[in-house]
């Protein structure tokens, strides 16, 4: 019998058993395609970004006339930057969708595959923020101040932990510089936790929009789900150079056009879109602790999920009371982040208030009663009707 | 590292078939059963789709609203004014 090559040596046994002769739902959808996207963006992020910190200089005199020299006299700079300012936006929309579609399927049952995924959303979320401070722009260095400043909250040690990640007694020099080193190594870190996110994926299998054992059902990963990640990698980079070419700043603040001042508070301090859910919890709440813990749980709930939506489907594709919360969910997170990019006015306060209560009062109690419980409803109505 | 092809599940009879590419047809009764299909998704869907956003759109517009009526000064506070 002849050997085969892609079989035998054990490189290729390891990318042949995760890319071509992996068996794999026949029924997943496109949502199923935001995983490699989300991975894709990370690599486009790291190459830009590698080719960003060549031109870059890391010091609060220079950083932001770095940035200017970048897009203005780097040859190709500006596109670079603008691929990594719009991949940014890009790689976030593609996590939201597949965590939502992990948590409409859920696939949250896979616990090491789900968990080592929140740990990557946590990851992402610490990278961008870091890597938004850089430019020092006026809301590089107040976005900076106000999220570091949070950490002044903890109790007994607030003032020390603030000022070791400072370097300093305000943000400056030595925050900008360890800044960027930890911005350009946690994708690293992003990189072997995805590999580990993979291997616990494939240890189980991908799960599928039925939430039922497919197994008896599978079909090899190439050439049906490789194509289907290539077409999906071709409308990302559709959108990627569209965003970058004719609109680089449409998600970006104003004031990042200024150099940073800390003499000058800008009017509206807010974070990029993807924050804005979490920012909006936090500034909800009047009690500075009470607001971060808040900011935490909006982020650690993900954890939760295994024990929060238990019910004997594994998908939402048979239970409508659950797809109605869900969406629910999806337009409060919306509502959420609109709110978090208003200024703080009534009614802003109160709606950002009501809405972070309904938030966590979804997560918390409705995903829990309902999926316990609509099950026995749709039993009870199959049994008399 | 997981389930290899063959060892997936207990098949009796390993059945296969195969289209000729001369019988192909990629987009076979696109219009005439595609789109009906769509309608009833589409219908299936709706009324659970549908629901929150009007909510988040109701939310939003009442919040605007309200926003922009509360940045006017009460004329009721000017009436004597010259």
């Amino acid at each position: 019998m002849t050997k085969i090559f892609r079989k035998s040596n054990p490189l290729n046994k390891m990318i042949n058993s995760s890319l071509i002769d992996l068996p794999s739902p026949s029924n997943i959808s496109y949502l199923w395609n935001f995983g490699s996207l989300t991975g894709l963006c990370l690599a486009l992020q790291i190459i830009s970004g590698l080719l960003l910190t060549m031109h870059f200089s890391p010091s609060i005199n220079l950083a932001f006339d770095s940035t200017v020299h970048i897009v203005r006299d780097v040859y190709g700079g500006w596109f670079i930057r603008n691929v990594h300012i719009s991949g940014a936006s890009l790689f976030f929309t593609c996590m939201f969708i597949h965590i939502g579609r992990g948590i409409y399927y859920g696939s949250f049952k896979n616990l090491k595959t789900w968990y080592s995924g929140v740990i990557l959303f946590i990851l992402s979320m610490l990278t961008a923020f870091l890597g938004y401070v850089l430019p020092w722009g006026q809301m590089s260095f107040w976005a900076a101040t106000v999220i570091t400043n949070l950490l002044s909250a903890v109790p007994m040690m607030g003032g020390t932990l603030v000022e070791t990640v400072w370097g300093g007694y305000s943000v400056g020099d030595p925050t900008l510089k360890r800044f960027l080193v930890l911005h350009f190594l946690m994708p690293f870190s992003m990189i072997a936790v995805s590999l580990i996110h993979l291997v616990f994926l494939h240890e189980t299998g991908s799960n599928n929009p039925m939430g039922i054992n497919p197994n008896m059902d599978k079909i090899p990963f190439h050439p049906y789900l490789s194509f289907k990640d290539i077409l999906g990698f071709s409308f990302l980079l559709t959108f990627l150079i569209t965003f970058s070419l004719l609109l680089p700043y449409l998600t970006t603040d104003p004031d990042n056009f200024s150099p940073a001042n800390s003499m000058v508070t800008p009017p509206h301090i807010k974070p990029e879109w993807y924050f804005l859910f979490a920012y909006s919890i936090l500034r909800a709440i009047p009690n500075k602790l009470a607001g971060i813990i808040a900011l935490v749980m909006s982020l650690s709930v993900l954890l939760l999920m295994p024990i929060l939506i238990r019910s004997n489907k594994r998908s939402m594709t048979f239970m409508p009371l659950m797809q109605v919360t869900f969406w629910l969910m999806v337009c409060n997170f919306i509502f959420l982040s609109w709110l978090g990019a208003m200024p703080l006015e009534p009614p802003f306060i109160l709606m950002s208030q009501i809405s972070s209560f309904i938030y966590f009062f979804i997560f918390f109690v409705m995903f829990p009663l309902i999926s316990r419980n609509e099950d026995k409803i749709l039993e009870f109505h199959a049994m008399y009707s | 590292m997981g389930k290899t092809f063959g060892q997936l599940a207990y098949i009796r009879h390993i059945i296969t078939f195969s289209l000729s590419p001369f019988e192909q047809r990629a987009f076979p009764n696109f219009f005439s059963n595609g789109f009906p299909n769509l309608v009833r998704r589409f219908r299936g869907q709706i009324f659970r789709i549908g629901p929150p956003f009007a909510l988040l759109y109701i939310a939003f517009d009442w919040t605007t609203k309200t926003h922009q009526a509360l940045l006017r000064k009460n004329p009721a506070d000017y009436i004597n004014d010259e």
